[in-house]
C-alpha cells in the first residue's frame, strides 16, 4: 500500500516534471522561432495554423499585435493600404529601436490567406488590429479604434503603449519625396531662368503678380486653409438631393468654398470692368476707346458687382440663420 | 450712430468738389476724422451702455489688476512684483512676464488727469481705453493709406477702421487688452516707416524705431513687424531697388530698434537669441554686404559690376543663412517656438500642444468669419491690392506683402484676423476711393487746381493723374451710369455700416462675465451668478484660502475674488494645468490626494446645465482630460470618458469613469434645477445618469443663483469618513474608578500591584 503510492506520487513527480519542462521548452522555441521570424521581416505573416500556434495557444509571455487585413486589389479596400503603411512604420521603429525585445511581436493576416481566422474571431470588417495580450483574451479595448484615434503611427504606437506598456518611438522613414519635388522645382526655375536670361521681361510683368496676388487672397478668404486642415467633404449627399452650402456656420465643404472663391472673384472683376471704363488710375487709352463702349463696360461690372455680391450675401444668409438680424 | 457712419463716408468722395482750396480740404479731412473717431468710440460702448462700465472676459481681468497695482505701488514695484497669488505654489513674477505697454499707458492717462485735478478711476481708464485708440488708429490708418495713395483713400481706410467688426471684436469698451492698442502701434509703425524709407532720413528711422519700441512693449505680436520689415527690405532688395533711403531707414531702424526692444523685459534676450528674430539680423547682415559692394562699385565704375553684385549678394545671402542654421543647430538661437511653429505646419499645435489648439480663438477660419468680420470689403480689398500691385512703387510692394501674409495668417489662425483687419481697411479704402474718384469727378467743370493728393506722392508711377479736362460728352460714361454707380456704392457702404453696427452690438459686446438673456416676452434679463460667486468668495473665504478651478477663471478668481489660484489664463506651465486637470478627471478619492497635496481649499466649477450656458466646465471637460493625458498617460485615458460607441454623454449611458470623476460630481451634485424633470440639464439636453449621490471629502459651500458657479470646500482630513457616534458613546466610561485617597495611603498606590504571598514553599510535583 505504502510502496503503491510512493510509485504513484514518483510518477506523477515524473510526469509533471516533464510536463513543466516541455511545456518551458515550447515557450522558449516558439519565442526563438519567432524571433527567427522577425530576422528579415519585422511584420509575421500568420496562416491558420501559425496563428493557432503563436497566437492563441496558451504558453505566451509575449504580446501579440495582429493587424486582421484585406490587401488584394479586388477587394477594394482603400484605407487598408494606408493602415498597412502606417503599421510597417509602427513594427519597423519597433524592430529597429533599441526597446526591442521578444515581450511584443507583430503579425499581420490577410483576408485571401486566412479567411478561417477571421471566421473563428467573427470579424467581418476589415482592416483591424488586436492586440493578444500574454495573459487572458482580449478585452473590447484591445482592438483599436481608428475612427477615435485615427490611423497614424504614432496613434497606433500610443495604443501599442496604452496595452502593453512599450513604448514606441515612431521613426518615419523621411519623407524625400517632398524635398525632391521641391527641389525638382527650384532646378526648374533656376534652368528656366538662366536659359530666359536675356529675356526676363515676364518678370516685370505686374499683370502676372498681381493675379497671382488676387488669387493667393481669394484662396484665403474663401478658407482654402480651413479646408487643409480639418479636410471637409467636398459636398453633402443626403436623400434630397446634394447640399452644397453646409448649415452652420463653422463649418463649410470644399464645394462650397469654391463657389464663394467664384463669388468674390466675379465681384472684383466687376468692380476693375468699372474702374477701368470709368478712365483707369493712370487715365491712359480713355480717348481711344469710345463712350458706348465705356459705359457698356460700366454698366456690366456694376451689374457684376451687385448681383454677385447679393447673391454672397444671400449664401451667408443660408448659413447664418435670419441674417439680416432685427 | 450707423448714420453718423455713413454720413461721412459720404462726405469722402464730396472732397473733389471744393479742391481748390487746401484750406477746404483739411478742414473736411480733420472733420471727417473727427467723426470716424466719433462714431468708432460711439459704437464700442454697447456693452457699457447694456450692462455698465465692467472689466471683460479673462485676460482683461489681470491686466486691470496689475494696472492698478501698478498705479497704487508705482511703476518700480511693479516691475519687481512677485505675485503669489497666482500658480500658487509657485507664484510669477508678473514684472518680468507681462508686457507692460498697456498697464503703463492707462497708468501714464491716470497720472496726467490726476495731476489736472480730474479724479477719475483706473477703472473707466481702463476701460474706455480701446475705444479711445480706436479713433487713433483710425487716424494712423488714414495717415498709412494717404502714404500709399491719396488722401481721399487714407479717409475711406480711416473710417472703415472706426467700425469694421474684426477690430472692434479687441476693442470693445471693456475689453481691456493688448490687442485694443497694439493695433494702433502697428499702424503707426508702418506709416512711420514708408516715411522713413519714402524719405531716407534718420528722424523717421528714429520714430520708427520708437513707435516699434512702444509695440514692443504692447502685444507680442511686434513678431510681425519685425519680420515684415525686412522681408519688404528683402523684397525690394531683389527687385533690384536697393537705395541710399533704403540702406539709411534700414539699418538706423534695426539698430535701434532692436536696442529699444531689449529694453523690455519680457522680451530680454530674445531678439537674439531667437530664430523668429532672425530674419531682421540676416537681412541686416545682407544690407550691409549689398551697401559694401555698391560702394566698391562707385569707386570704380567700370567694369563687370553687374554680374559681380549679383554673385556677391547670392553669395552674402546663402552665408547668412548658412550661419543662422548652424548657430540654430549649436543650439545658440533658440528655434522657433511651438505657437509660431504652428503657424506654418498646420497640423503641429494639433498634435504636440493641445493647451494651444484647446483655444477656440487658434482655430483655422472659415469664409464666413471672414465675411462676418470684414462684411463687403473682403470681397473689394483685391481691387486695391491689384492697383497696389500694377502701379508699384517702394510702398506698394509693402502693403502688398502685408496683404499676402496677413491673408495667410487669419487663414490659419481665427485670432489673427486682427492684424488683417487694418490692412484689409487699407486696400478697400484705395479701390473704393479710386472708384468713386473717377465716377465723380468726370462730372466736374475744369478745376485747373492741382489736387492736393499730388503733393503726398514722390514717384510717378501710382501718380493718380488727373485727366485732361476736355468737353467729353459722347465719350464719357453719362449721367446715368454715374448716378446708378453711385447709388449702388452707397447702398454697399450702408449695408456695411449696418452690418458693423449689428456685428459690434450683438456679437462682440457680451462682457461674458454678466450675462443675458431675453424672454419670449422681449424681457431682458441679467445674470450675475460669476461675479456672485466671486462676491461670496472674495467675503467669506480665508485671505490665504487656496481656489482650485479650471484655468479660464484664474484671472477672474484672482481680479475679482482676490483669492490665490492655482492655474490661470497666462498658461506658461503645462505640467501644473495638467495636474489640476488630472484632480478634476479623477475619481473624489484619487482627486483628494492631488488637492491636499496643492493645498486647495476651495474647488470652483462653472455649470450651465440650468439656464442653458454651453460654455461650462463640462463642456471643456474633455480638454482637460486630454491635457491631463498629454502629462499622466497612466492615470488617465481619454477613451474612457467616451461611451463603448465613442460619444460624450452625461446620461445613464456616460462611462462609468466619467460619472466618478469629480467634474462630472461637482456638477451635478444634489442638482434639482432646470426644466421638467427635476435635475434635467439644458445644456447637454440631457438626464445626469448619476443623481442623488454624496460626497466624501468635500462639501458645498456655495451655489449661485442660477447654479452657474458652484464653490466646494474640501475638507480637513479629520473631518471626513468617521462614523457617526451617539452622543453617549462619545464619553469614557470611568464608572469604577473610585478615588481611593484616604487619609492613610496619601502617597498613592499602584493600581494591580501584584501582591506578594509569603511563606509557602512549592513543594516539586512527581
Amino acid at each position: 500500500m505504502k510502496y503503491k503510492s510512493l510509485l504513484f506520487f514518483t510518477l506523477f513527480l515524473t510526469y509533471y516534471d516533464a510536463n513543466a519542462q516541455n511545456r518551458g521548452k515550447g515557450l522558449e522555441e516558439k519565442v526563438r522561432n519567432l524571433k527567427d521570424m522577425t530576422v528579415k521581416y519585422s511584420m509575421i505573416s500568420l496562416n491558420l495554423n501559425r496563428f493557432k500556434e503563436y497566437v492563441r495557444s496558451p504558453p505566451r509571455d509575449y504580446s501579440f499585435v495582429v493587424m486582421f487585413t484585406a490587401m488584394a486589389p479586388s477587394r477594394k479596400c482603400a484605407i487598408c493600404q494606408h493602415v498597412y503603411d502606417e503599421y510597417t512604420i509602427v513594427a519597423n521603429s519597433f524592430r529597429f529601436s533599441s526597446a526591442y525585445s521578444d515581450k511584443l511581436f507583430f503579425g499581420i493576416v490577410d483576408f485571401d490567406e486566412g479567411s478561417d481566422i477571421f471566421q473563428m474571431l467573427r470579424l467581418n470588417t476589415a482592416p483591424v488590429i488586436m492586440h493578444f495580450p500574454a495573459k487572458g483574451k482580449p478585452k473590447p479595448a484591445d482592438s483599436m479604434d481608428f475612427e477615435r484615434a485615427g490611423i497614424h503611427a504614432e496613434a497606433i504606437a500610443k495604443w501599442i503603449q496604452d496595452r502593453t506598456d512599450v513604448q514606441i518611438r515612431i521613426f518615419r522613414p523621411p519623407n524625400y519625396s517632398g524635398v525632391a519635388v521641391f527641389l525638382v522645382l527650384f532646378i526648374f526655375i533656376a534652368i528656366f531662368l538662366y536659359v530666359r536670361r536675356n529675356n526676363l521681361e515676364f518678370l516685370y510683368n505686374k499683370q502676372m503678380w498681381a493675379i497671382i496676388a488676387v488669387f493667393i487672397c481669394f484662396a484665403m478668404v474663401s478658407g482654402q486653409m480651413w479646408n487643409q486642415i480639418r479636410g471637409p467633404p467636398f459636398f453633402h449627399r443626403t436623400k434630397n438631393g446634394p447640399v452644397y452650402i453646409n448649415g452652420g456656420s463653422h463649418g463649410q465643404f470644399v464645394l462650397e468654398s469654391y463657389i464663394v472663391a467664384m463669388l468674390n472673384c466675379a465681384v472684383v472683376v466687376g468692380m476693375i470692368l468699372m474702374i477701368e471704363a470709368a478712365g483707369g488710375v493712370n487715365g491712359k487709352d480713355v480717348r481711344a476707346q469710345e463712350g458706348k463702349r465705356r459705359r457698356f463696360y460700366s454698366v456690366v461690372g456694376l451689374v457684376l458687382v451687385c448681383v454677385f455680391f447679393s447673391l454672397l450675401l444671400s449664401v451667408f444668409r443660408a448659413k447664418t440663420q435670419g441674417y439680416p438680424y432685427r | 450712430m450707423p448714420a453718423a457712419a455713413t454720413e461721412n463716408k459720404a462726405n469722402v468722395p464730396k472732397k473733389g468738389i471744393f479742391n481748390n482750396t487746401t484750406g477746404f480740404s483739411t478742414l473736411i479731412t480733420v472733420t471727417v476724422l473727427s467723426l470716424a473717431w466719433l462714431a468708432g468710440f460711439a459704437s464700442r460702448l454697447f456693452a457699457v451702455i447694456r450692462f455698465e462700465s465692467i472689466i471683460h472676459e479673462f485676460d482683461p481681468w489681470f491686466n486691470y489688476r496689475s494696472t492698478a497695482y501698478m498705479v497704487q505701488h508705482g511703476f518700480y514695484n511693479f516691475l519687481n512684483w512677485f505675485d503669489e497669488r497666482a500658480w500658487y505654489p509657485l507664484g510669477r513674477i508678473v514684472g518680468g512676464t507681462v508686457y507692460p505697454g498697456l498697464m503703463i499707458t492707462s497708468g501714464t492717462i491716470h497720472w496726467i488727469l490726476h495731476t489736472l485735478n480730474i479724479p477719475i478711476h483706473i477703472r473707466d481708464i481702463c476701460v474706455f481705453l480701446a475705444p479711445v485708440f480706436s479713433g487713433l488708429t483710425a487716424i494712423a490708418t488714414y495717415l498709412l493709406t494717404s502714404e500709399l495713395w491719396s488722401r481721399g483713400a487714407g479717409l475711406f481706410a480711416a473710417c472703415f477702421i472706426a467700425i469694421i467688426p474684426g477690430y472692434s471684436s479687441r476693442s470693445v469698451a471693456g475689453s481691456y487688452d493688448n490687442e485694443g492698442i497694439a493695433i494702433f502701434a502697428l499702424q503707426f509703425t508702418y506709416y512711420l516707416w514708408l516715411k522713413s524709407i519714402k524719405s531716407g532720413s534718420i528722424f523717421w528711422s528714429i520714430c520708427t524705431a520708437l513707435s516699434y519700441f512702444y509695440m514692443v512693449s504692447a502685444w507680442g505680436g511686434y513678431v510681425f513687424i519685425i519680420n515684415l520689415i525686412p522681408l519688404h527690405v528683402f523684397v525690394l532688395l531683389i527687385m533690384g531697388r536697393f537705395s541710399q533711403r533704403l540702406f539709411v531707414s534700414y539699418s538706423v531702424f534695426y539698430i535701434v530698434g532692436l536696442l529699444l526692444s531689449m529694453q523690455i523685459p519680457f522680451v530680454g534676450f530674445q531678439p537674439i537669441r531667437t530664430s523668429e528674430h532672425m530674419a531682421a539680423s540676416g537681412v541686416f547682415a545682407l544690407l550691409m554686404a549689398i551697401g559694401a559692394l555698391k560702394y566698391l562699385h562707385s569707386l570704380n565704375p567700370k567694369g563687370q559690376w553687374k554680374q559681380l553684385l549679383i554673385l556677391g549678394g547670392l553669395i552674402a545671402a546663402v552665408t547668412v543663412f548658412l550661419a543662422v542654421v548652424l548657430l540654430t543647430y549649436m543650439g545658440i538661437i533658440a528655434p522657433w517656438s511651438g505657437r509660431f511653429y504652428s503657424l506654418w505646419d498646420t497640423g503641429y499645435a494639433k498634435i504636440h500642444i493641445p493647451i494651444i489648439a484647446s483655444v477656440s480663438e487658434h482655430q483655422p477660419t472659415t469664409w464666413s468669419s471672414f465675411f462676418f468680420d470684414l462684411h463687403v470689403l473682403v470681397c473689394t480689398f483685391p481691387v486695391g491690392l491689384w492697383y497696389c500691385i500694377k502701379n508699384v512703387n517702394d510702398e506698394r510692394v509693402f502693403v502688398a506683402l502685408y496683404a499676402l501674409s496677413a491673408v495667410y495668417f487669419a487663414g490659419v489662425m481665427v485670432r489673427l484676423m486682427l492684424t488683417l483687419t487694418p490692412v484689409v481697411c487699407v486696400l478697400a479704402g484705395i479701390a473704393f476711393s479710386i472708384l468713386l474718384d473717377l465716377v465723380l469727378r468726370e462730372d466736374e467743370t475744369p478745376a485747373p487746381a492741382q489736387d492736393s493728393d499730388d503733393k503726398n506722392l514722390y514717384d510717378k508711377a501710382g501718380k493718380l493723374k488727373k485727366r485732361t479736362p476736355e468737353p467729353v460728352a459722347e465719350t464719357g460714361l453719362g449721367m446715368n451710369v454715374r448716378s446708378g454707380t453711385l447709388i449702388a456704392f452707397m447702398i454697399l457702404l450702408m449695408l456695411f455700416s449696418v452690418h458693423c453696427t449689428w456685428a459690434t452690438s450683438n456679437a462682440y459686446s457680451s462682457p461674458s462675465i454678466v450675462l443675458a438673456s431675453y424672454g419670449n416676452d422681449g424681457s431682458r434679463k441679467i445674470l450675475d451668478d460669476f461675479r456672485e460667486a466671486y462676491g461670496w468668495l472674495s467675503q467669506n473665504t480665508a485671505e490665504d484660502a487656496r481656489v482650485m478651478s479650471w484655468w479660464d477663471y484664474g484671472y477672474q478668481i484672482a481680479g475679482m475674488g482676490n483669492r490665490t489660484t492655482l492655474v490661470d489664463n497666462n498658461t506658461w506651465n503645462n505640467s501644473h494645468i495638467a495636474l489640476v486637470g488630472k484632480a478634476m478627471a479623477s475619481n473624489e478619492t484619487a482627486a483628494y490626494d492631488i488637492m491636499t497635496m496643492l493645498d486647495v481649499d476651495y474647488v470652483l466649477v462653472i455649470f450651465g446645465g440650468a439656464i442653458g450656458y454651453s460654455g461650462d466646465d463640462i463642456n471643456k471637460f474633455i480638454w482637460m482630460v486630454r491635457i491631463a493625458e498629454g502629462e499622466h498617460p497612466k492615470d488617465i485615458h481619454e477613451a474612457d470618458y467616451f461611451t463603448e460607441r465613442g460619444e460624450y454623454r452625461i446620461d445613464s449611458e456616460a462611462s462609468k469613469t466619467m460619472l466618478n470623476s469629480l467634474m462630472y460630481k461637482l456638477s451635478y451634485y444634489r442638482y434639482d434645477s432646470g426644466g421638467s424633470p427635476p435635475g434635467f440639464d439644458r445644456t447637454r439636453g440631457a438626464l445626469p445618469g448619476l443623481r442623488g449621490f454624496k460626497l466624501t471629502y468635500l462639501e458645498e459651500a456655495y451655489t449661485t443663483e442660477h447654479w452657474l458657479v458652484r464653490i466646494y470646500r474640501v475638507k480637513k482630513p479629520d473631518e471626513f469618513n468617521r462614523p457617526r457616534l451617539p452622543l453617549a458613546k462619545r464619553t469614557i466610561q470611568t464608572s469604577n474608578v473610585m478615588s481611593k485617597k484616604t487619609s492613610k495611603r496619601r502617597k498613592g498606590a499602584l493600581k494591580n500591584k501584584p501582591i506578594l504571598v509569603k511563606g509557602k514553599k512549592v513543594t516539586k510535583l512527581d
